[in-house]
């Protein structure tokens, strides 16, 4: 049992309450704390826009944050402690930090154009669109975030735009219900770098050489794949057929969620 | 022969003395429904949330009454001692009616300086809240000034307000608030000059929008699709490089949208 815990580098901690925190006062490796904000004032810190249900999803977030931060190195071993049943950290996971850990997660939060909290309401926006649906239908559903000028650019609209002189940003509380009513028509949302809703029904025009997605995916995955190729902007689809809320980047596909487990 | 007695005693006592027991006691009961009237108005016109988290609360709270209570009495006293001085009157006790009169002049500024002391109290404490909260997001001790400073502007002005009312010489004062509020708007509208026009020219662009994200615009020598527009500054983004030029700047050298 010891050896799990033996020559580590690092401690990270999942959103661990103060009293936890606290208990590795004196631990004498570097203690990380991943959680949604700050409530026990660590010194290093990584934000969790997302409370990922996915467990390798949340490591690969907090492990790829505190590399780009600088709290630890390739090559480093670390242990993180985080919740997987309960509420409580209730497992603990040996990882070995390297460059492959990198899945781009972290960046597609943090570095992409637009802004972190725009990314993080726009993923609610899919997830309970993901979880819910219309009037009881599952839906699809594409968001192209982010690098607005360029993917307007790069589109034509395929009907009257009804956001159009509207200054509705994503996160406002009424947005919700109109991205769920306009969700049913075709084409793609645009959201700009600050999260205003610049339009909706837009059919993207990417050029799609080199896009490597996973094959089976639709039209829309490839529409929005490679439309992140092609701009800065960043892609988030919810899939009509499976249900799941797929994030691209670069023309690659970063992140896979399931809305039911929200 | 005992009832002789008591009609004996109750004719002795002059009618006017029977009329200022009554005033006294109707003083009582309106004092009384004033003070319940009061703290319900001031209930229901949100005053418990308004006052929620301010010092004067809380420090009220310690005491186990709180803010609307407090005006509230207040207010029921200020009945009840109306209605003392016209019971005095009444009654035509002269000697206490000459010293009296003086206080009965001067008692309903002292009550509602005690009311714009409470107010004011309050309302910096408020406003210290409100802005402290503004500011929240910028992770700058210098900022801890401006709470402050905006909390004390209302105290001074509440300050002299109530000593305006109970007849201090205000004079300095008043001209050191004069001061005070010149160099503010002064300074103030020099340093936001820029932002205003800004925010005028952004109201304008916002609400017309002449021209939208996506839009290819050229402005004086810059050149490149519009990212982003906001109150204050439009984002323009040309090879590589983004513009941030103020609205002001997009009136001020007119723009052209590129149409290709």
């Amino acid at each position: 049992m010891g050896s799990l815990v033996a020559d580590i580098d690092g401690l990270f901690l999942f959103s661990p309450s103060a009293s936890v925190y606290e208990r590795f006062d004196d631990i004498g490796v570097t203690r990380v704390v991943i959680a949604a904000e700050n409530g026990v004032e660590a010194d290093a810190f990584v934000e969790l826009p997302l409370g990922f249900e996915n467990v390798r999803d949340r490591i690969r977030f907090g492990v790829e944050g505190a590399m780009e931060r600088g709290f630890v190195a390739e090559g480093d071993v670390i242990v993180c402690s985080l919740s997987m049943f309960g509420d409580d950290a209730d497992s603990l996971v040996r990882v070995r930090v390297d460059e492959s850990m990198r899945s781009g997660i972290y960046d597609l939060f943090i570095d992409s154009r637009a802004e972190p909290g725009v990314v993080r309401d726009v993923f609610e926006v899919a997830i309970d669109l993901g979880k819910k649906g219309q009037k009881g239908k599952p839906v699809g559903a594409l968001f192209v975030v982010g690098d607005a000028g360029k993917v307007m650019n790069k589109s034509r609209p395929l009907s009257y735009n009804p956001f159009e002189k509207s200054h509705v940003h994503v996160g406002d509380p009424i947005v919700n219900v109109m991205l769920k009513e306009f969700s049913r028509l075709d084409g793609a949302f645009v959201v700009s770098d600050s999260g205003k809703i610049v339009s909706a029904y837009r059919y993207l025009e990417p050029s799609a050489e080199g896009v490597d997605i996973p094959k089976g995916l639709g039209a829309r995955h490839m529409a929005g794949g490679a439309i992140t190729r092609d701009t800065n902007a960043i892609a988030i689809v919810l899939s009509e057929s499976d249900g799941m809320v797929r994030a691209f980047k670069g023309g690659d596909l970063i992140l896979e969620i399931d809305p039911e487990e929200y | 022969m005992q009832g002789g007695t008591v009609r004996a005693v109750l004719s002795a006592v002059p009618l006017r003395f029977w009329l200022a027991v009554a005033t006294l006691a109707l003083g009582v009961v309106l004092g009384w429904m004033v003070r319940i009237v009061t703290g319900r108005l001031l209930r229901r016109a949100g005053v418990p949330s308004a006052t929620e988290g301010t010092t004067f609360e809380r420090t009220a709270r310690e005491f186990g009454t709180s803010t609307v209570a407090i005006l509230a009495v207040i207010a029921g006293y200020f009945i009840f001692g109306i209605a003392v001085f016209a019971a005095i009157a009444v009654a035509e006790i002269e000697y206490v009616a000459q010293f009296w009169n003086a206080v009965a002049g001067f008692l309903p500024q002292l009550f509602l300086a005690v009311v714009v002391v409470i107010v004011g109290v309050v309302l910096g404490d408020k406003v210290e809240l409100v802005v402290s909260e503004r500011f929240r997001g910028v992770k700058l001790p210098q900022a801890n000034v401006l709470p402050l400073m905006a909390k004390y502007s209302v105290f001074y002005l509440a300050a002299l307000i109530a000593l305006g009312q109970v007849g201090v010489a205000t004079g300095a004062l008043i001209v050191l608030l004069a001061a005070y509020v010149f160099a503010l708007v002064f300074l103030g509208g020099l340093a936001f000059r820029q932002l205003l026009s800004a925010g005028a020219v952004g109201a304008y662009l916002l609400l017309h929008q002449p021209y939208t994200i996506g839009d290819e615009i050229r402005v004086g020598e810059i050149r490149g699709i519009v990212q982003e527009m906001d109150l204050f500054v439009t984002h323009v983004e040309a090879d590589g490089e983004e513009y941030v030029l103020p609205n002001s700047r997009v009136f001020a050298d007119g723009f052209a949208r590129v149409r290709s």
